[in-house]
């Protein structure tokens, strides 16, 4: 990375994504399923017999809300340190790459969704924003949207908070695109991630669900073609470290 | 580590095409084909089994409040010798019933009310008293997870199990050089890789005075006891509440401490 105020980027990983806002109107939302409920219950009416995944289980979608929820629950603690233990410290730099093509600029309102530790937050459910339609200049989502159980209906409330103009970028777990990674990377994740999970934050299931999670989650040009059907346009994306995750970008018109 | 990786890297290398469902990919699967024994059970690879055991070794030595480290540990080297004691228990009376019946000390097994109305200096009214005084409690045992033989796996939890009897048994409290020494003990009775590293690396953080007592006293007293002794896991201990302390550890070669414990490390 090149560009000026590159140094600048590079120290204000994770959790110092406040400091890269100096000036920006930023909200973090964090969720919150169970004092949802009641929405969630309305919504999901017709489809309370639908099954859907969690990780390599199929469980009914009413389920699946409460079981991410448990899961993030038994994370949050040492969330961090998980984070630079599972991607040796990687997740700071492809964070950090999301944050250099976002460019936000002083008086950018700006909604970061799931957003773990840090920031100044709201409490929400990113099926169902507590905001109102055209308010933000940028949403973000940095590896939540995988644990949604109705990833079109996130990306329909993206859309309707976003302003026209407005820009959605997504940085996720992806496919990987070369062969020979595909299966070091297999590796890496189902035989090591678990036991760094058991050995570090006593939670083998939790970690074994991250992984699965990431295998269920659609590929880059799936994707693309979901932010598409939201009503986005210009969608694009780039994949970083061979496609372990990917960057999707998309305008509101 | 080469005999840990060989069946991975055989997996590794003689996988043909890449968009194969889920389910298929030996790799992405959770275990080596097997699904989960007994409840609690989490298959694993011989990779993760190591790699398991080398963590949490690193972690239980690193934060000695991690009994759940040492409890990983036992379970993923345990194997071969787990098999040898449960043979051992097959061929014991008392051992066979064991395993046969499959008691648990929980506090919802265990008739606590019974136990305080028992005679002092009976091994029951004594194990509640060590219970007590020592503020512990026998559902703290997490159960097994990582053995791959549901009959081994309830081996290891007895074990488990068994513990806070092995410290009314030697005397012995529930500080640092109390477990050390209980540690010795099992490790001679049982031959358990885990007992064996617990005794070793134990007395790592343990000061001159309370090494000295330990090395020159307490050590040589556990290990000749613990050989000494019949194989204190084939004890139906459940049945011997009213027998007295002093007549089972006469049974059992078991000889007072050479010193009073309580005071030091």
């Amino acid at each position: 990375m090149a560009a000026p105020g590159s140094c600048a980027l590079w120290s204000y990983c994770g959790r110092g994504w406040s400091r890269a806002m100096r000036g920006c109107q930023l909200l973090g939302l964090r969720s919150s399923w169970p004092g949802d409920l009641l929405s969630a219950r309305l919504l999901s009416q017709e489809k309370r017999a639908a099954e859907t995944h969690f990780g390599f289980e199929t469980v009914s979608e009413e389920e699946k809300g409460g079981k991410v929820y448990q899961v993030f629950e038994s994370v949050a603690k040492k969330y961090d340190v998980m984070n630079d233990m599972m991607s040796l410290g990687i997740h700071r730099v492809w964070k950090d790459l999301l944050l250099w093509k976002m460019h936000p600029l002083p008086g950018t309102q700006l909604l970061d969704v799931a957003g773990g530790t840090g920031l100044a937050w709201v409490l929400g459910d990113a099926e169902e924003l507590p905001f109102d339609d055209d308010k933000f200049d940028i949403y973000t989502i940095a590896f939540g949207i995988r644990n949604v159980t109705h990833i079109d209906q996130a990306l329909q409330e993206a859309h309707r908070v976003l302003k026209p103009g407005g820009r959605f970028l997504c940085l996720e777990f992806s496919q990987v695109n070369n062969p020979l990674i595909s299966r070091l990377y297999d590796l890496y994740s189902f035989q090591v991630i678990p036991v760094l999970g058991e050995v570090i934050a006593g939670d083998w299931k939790s970690y074994q669900y991250l992984v699965e999670s990431i295998r269920r989650f659609p590929s880059q040009e799936e994707f693309k073609d979901m932010i598409e059907d939201a009503g986005f346009h210009k969608v694009t994306y780039e994949s970083l470290t061979s496609g372990i995750v990917a960057i999707h970008s998309g305008f509101k018109l | 580590m080469a005999t840990l990786l060989r069946p991975v890297l055989r997996r590794l290398c003689g996988l043909p095409g890449l968009q194969r469902p889920a389910a298929e990919m030996p790799l992405r699967a959770r275990s080596d084909g097997a699904g989960p024994l007994y409840s609690h059970h989490l298959p694993t690879s011989p990779l993760q089994k190591g790699l398991l055991a080398a963590g949490s070794a690193a972690m239980a030595l690193y934060n000695p409040y991690r009994h759940d480290m040492v409890a990983v540990l036992g379970e993923t080297t345990g194997h071969r010798t787990l098999k040898v004691l449960r043979d051992q228990m097959r061929r014991d009376p008392e051992g066979a019933q064991i395993l046969q019946e499959r008691p648990r000390i929980s506090t919802s097994t265990l008739d606590l009310g019974k136990l305080q109305s028992l005679p002092e200096g009976s091994l029951g009214r004594e194990y509640l008293r060590f219970l007590d005084v020592n503020r512990v409690s026998p559902d703290t045992r997490a159960p097994t997870r990582f053995v791959d033989d549901e009959e081994l796996a309830y081996v290891i939890q007895r074990y488990r199990e068994v513990h806070d009897m092995l410290h009314t048994l030697l005397g012995m409290p529930t500080n640092i050089l109390g477990e050390i020494v209980v540690k010795w003990f099992e490790a001679v009775q049982t031959g358990l890789p885990m007992c064996i590293l617990g005794a070793f690396f134990g007395p790592i953080r343990l000061g001159a005075q309370s090494l000295q007592v330990l090395v020159s006293e307490l050590i040589p007293w556990a290990v000749q006891n613990g050989r000494r002794a019949p194989c204190v896991l084939n004890l139906y201990y459940e049945r011997r509440w009213e027998q007295s302390l002093r007549a089972l550890r006469e049974e059992l070669g078991i000889t007072a401490p050479p010193m009073h414990v309580q005071g030091l490390a």
